[in-house]
């Protein structure tokens, strides 16, 4: 196998898949990258078994051929060649040759037959979704992907296809975010899966502005096809909790509030919550919100918001990272604010399909 | 709202009628609903029921998991303050889950559940797809149910782990196998988990040693991501453990383990631990792990008997595709008794010369080229001293009375009894051994080997004792 290839498009090949590179020590072949070079292009792979990921650029093939090399390695190699041009020969033995100007380096891969095949996803139900939503929708919920290990099937964004519409909810039992959006889709493809985090995370990495991405989904796998890159994972088996049980009524008030004043305010405010309370207070009373945090040994922060509201004077606590979470990942002017009193979640919304359940912090006086 | 605030009310009222713990749980209720708020009351707290209280710890039901998840992590200081303010003894509140059989008790539309996908593709793995996975799981291919040699000494343990890997052994959890160095535990127990992978191609199967899950656990709090530590050995289907005596005195990962293995039966996933002796004898080891390795199955690895040990060799030399003289292996067979690893490496050794000398090799050339072993084998055999302080042990009489004149039968008997070990577990001769026993001479030597052996006949247990003293002796 031989190709020359300019390093700028080598190494975002190589960058598209690293990430997913088994930090698994018992299969070596997992730590390294799949190289195949046909038709003009040369295409990457990596997998870690649980999550894979392939796609390609385009080369000056030389001779067709296919091999795998040390990933972390060949990255920091690459990153470091001194000239655009890159020029590389495998032999039979998966010994890799990598030329550039005057830089020569040999590194020893292992064979292409010992890296495991990417699930194929025959008779898997399709869907197309305009990336953008996709990427929207992931980015609005992710955050909050619960992160405690013990009850795996929170460990995810659960992914719902009813009733014409995809929706999408996180949740770590603080707090919910969830998000939908209409989708069409034959009333067969109707199903709930779980899609794990480091799917997600890769998934935003490959999501951009335009076009479709195509999902397909089996029994246990589910794949995302994006232009020539290819994501596929394992899905995470179990059932959903019932996460409508969280999302609380009717409120009683409802503020609005600038995101962005909102995000900076508490970011400011925050700085003096201890790592022991770690919560910020809301106070509100007429057309006023005042934004507190102490911490008895350090002193504290206080800053006061012009919001439209006319309900009774109330207060709240919550965690500060909490609230701004979902405050970074939106994009709208104004947010809603419903709430029911100091010990109820409060709840985010904006214009359009989003909402975002927190669990309230105990104040105590 | 109201509605559901009315039947409360009811069922508050009616609590008259129900026993003394109901109207405790209905005070916890009515505290709770203060603490928390009538609405995250309704919502979380309303369908819950009092399961009980035991050594301390009370459970909760909850009909879904999602109020599992949510009064865990917001409300169970609430609902601790609230029961142990009524249930004085409780000092811990577990949340668990009521399974309502075939219907989602949260209501939940019924996602197809995973399990019941698992069940219709079980196609056996085979070949290298199989050897992947034996692999990935940490096992050694090379140990299977096919490639062990079963003989007196290991039926039992190894139809214990057929049972598991074959999910019959319900009950055998954990299955908890000991026995001295190089009989087979690691073997039976790496069995078990092909087995289930061959079988099971979906289960998840980890496999490894105590050190090595002691490293990864300090690895794992050094860079702060003890969650995907606990997450992957919590969430596996059977936990392969080998030598769980290093444990002793690693107090952290003791607990961690402790947890580890909680988590792993209450799930019904299987445990399968591996030790040089039994539970009850490693040193300093907390009493609950202790009684938790005890709670399932204990099954004893016991040295090979002469039959077994000619049948592993011969066993070893046809996979090893290597002829070797039948008196050769008996003599291996008889001079090598306590491991079969140093018995398959006496073999290798032999095989090896062979094939290089290209001699056929003799009894004579064996002992010559296998003298470190012999020898070293010769010197492990008992002394007549270990003997006797092992009995005294044993019977709780002084050492000092081995050697005595004094002869009630409480002394004479265990006297006897070492004697007639020293007999057949030492080279020493009549004399030697009665010289030993304070000067006594060969006559009484004899006596005695020949009141034990019909003891043993007759005296229910003498035999099983016996064979305890000499394992002991033999470690």
């Amino acid at each position: 196998m031989k190709f020359r290839i300019s390093k700028e498009a080598f190494l975002e090949g190589l960058q598209k898949v690293q990430h997913v590179v088994s930090s698994r020590t018992t299969l070596p072949i997992l730590s390294n990258v799949l190289l195949v070079a046909k038709d003009g292009r040369l295409q990457f792979t990596t997998t870690d078994l649980d999550v894979g990921i392939t796609g390609s650029v385009e080369a000056q093939i030389e001779k067709e051929g296919a091999t795998t090399l040390p990933a972390k390695r060949l990255v920091s190699i690459v990153r470091e060649l001194p000239s655009s041009e890159v020029e590389v020969t495998v032999d039979a033995k998966n010994h890799a040759q990598i030329r550039s100007g005057p830089s020569f380096f040999k590194i020893i891969g292992l064979s292409e037959t010992e890296f495991p095949p990417l699930p194929d996803f025959e008779g898997a139900r399709v869907f197309k979704i305009p990336q953008q939503v996709l990427r929207d929708g992931l980015r609005k919920t992710s955050y909050a992907i619960s992160t405690d290990e013990t009850r795996y099937v929170l460990n995810g964004i659960f992914t719902s296809f009813r009733d014409g519409k995809m929706t999408l909810v996180a949740t770590d039992g603080r707090r919910l975010a969830m998000v939908d959006a209409d989708l069409e889709f034959p009333a067969s493809h109707e199903t709930d899966v779980i899609i794990p985090t480091k799917a997600v995370q890769e998934l935003q990495r490959l999501l951009g502005d335009a076009g479709e991405v195509v999902v397909k989904l089996s029994d246990n796998q589910v794949s995302f096809t994006v232009g020539d890159s290819l994501l596929a994972s394992k899905l995470i088996e179990g059932n959903y909790p019932n996460y409508r049980q969280v999302i609380p009524g009717d409120s009683n008030e409802r503020v609005v509030i600038s995101r962005e004043a909102l995000l900076e305010t508490v970011r400011r405010v925050s700085l003096l919550s201890s790592d022991k309370s770690n919560s910020v207070k809301l106070v509100f009373s007429e057309n006023h919100i005042e934004i507190t945090a102490n911490s008895p040994d350090v002193g504290e922060a206080q800053e006061s918001m012009d919001v439209s509201y006319t309900g009774k004077p109330m207060q709240i606590a919550f965690n500060p990272e909490f609230l701004q979470a979902p405050l970074r990942a939106l994009d709208s002017e104004d947010v809603y604010l419903d709430l029911i009193d100091e010990m109820s979640p409060g709840v985010l919304r904006i214009e359009g399909s989003f909402l975002y359940v927190l669990m309230p912090m105990r104040v105590t006086n | 709202m109201e509605k559901e605030d009315v039947a409360v009310e009811v069922i508050v009222s009616e609590s008259a009628v129900f026993s003394e713990t109901d109207q405790g749980w209905n005070q916890v209720c009515e505290a709770l609903r203060g603490m928390v708020g009538a609405d995250a009351f309704q919502r979380w707290f309303r369908l819950a029921t009092w399961m009980g209280e035991e050594d301390g710890v009370a459970a909760v039901a909850v009909p879904g998991e999602i109020h599992q998840v949510w009064i865990e992590t917001n409300y169970l200081p609430e609902l601790t303050n609230a029961v142990t303010a009524v249930f004085e003894d409780v000092r811990e509140v577990n949340v668990v889950l009521i399974e309502v059989p075939g219907v989602n008790a949260d209501g939940s539309a019924s996602h197809a559940p995973a399990r019941s996908r698992k069940e219709e593709e079980v196609i056996l793995l085979e070949g290298e797809a199989l050897d992947k996975r034996v692999k990935a799981s940490g096992l050694n291919p090379a140990n299977t149910f096919e490639s062990f040699v079963v003989g007196g000494n290991s039926q039992f343990a190894h139809a214990a782990c057929l049972a598991v890997a074959k999910k019959s052994g319900v009950g055998y959890n954990p299955l908890f196998i000991h026995g001295g160095p190089g009989l087979g535990k690691t073997h039976l127990m790496q069995a078990i988990g092909q087995e289930i992978l061959r079988a099971q191609p979906g289960s998840r199967v980890i496999y490894l040693t105590c050190e090595k899950f002691t490293n990864e656990f300090i690895d794992a709090i050094r860079r702060g991501d003890i969650e995907k530590f606990r997450r992957r050995y919590r969430s596996t289907d059977v936990l392969l453990i080998d030598d769980v005596q290093f444990l002793g005195g690693k107090e952290r990962s003791q607990e961690e383990f402790f947890h580890t293995f909680n988590t792993l039966l209450d799930g019904r996933n299987q445990v399968v631990l591996t030790c040089d002796r039994p539970a009850c004898e490693i040193k300093s080891l907390e009493p609950r792990l202790i009684s938790r390795f005890e709670c399932g199955l204990t099954v004893e690895m016991q040295p090979p008997q002469m039959e077994t040990r000619l049948a592993i060799l011969k066993k070893k030399a046809m996979d090893w595709k290597v002829r070797v003289d039948g008196s050769v292996l008996n003599f291996l067979a008889e001079k090598i008794r306590t491991n079969v690893r140093r018995l398959e490496g006496a073999l290798m050794r032999v095989a090896t010369y062979a094939s290089l000398a290209g001699e056929s090799v003799t009894v004579d050339k064996v002992e010559h080229l296998l003298r470190d072993l012999i020898r070293e084998e010769a010197s492990r055999q008992v002394s007549i001293d270990s003997i006797q302080k092992a009995v005294a042990d044993h019977y709780d009489v002084r050492l000092a009375d081995m050697t005595s004149r004094r002869r009630p039968a409480s002394i004479a008997f265990p006297r006897q009894i070492a004697m007639y070990l020293s007999r057949s577990l030492t080279k020493g001769s009549l004399m030697e051994i009665g010289e030993a026993f304070g000067g006594r001479d060969h006559g009484t030597v004899i006596h005695a080997c020949k009141k034990v052996t019909e003891m043993i006949d007759a005296e229910q247990g003498l035999k099983e004792t016996l064979e305890r003293i000499e394992s002991q002796l033999r470690r």
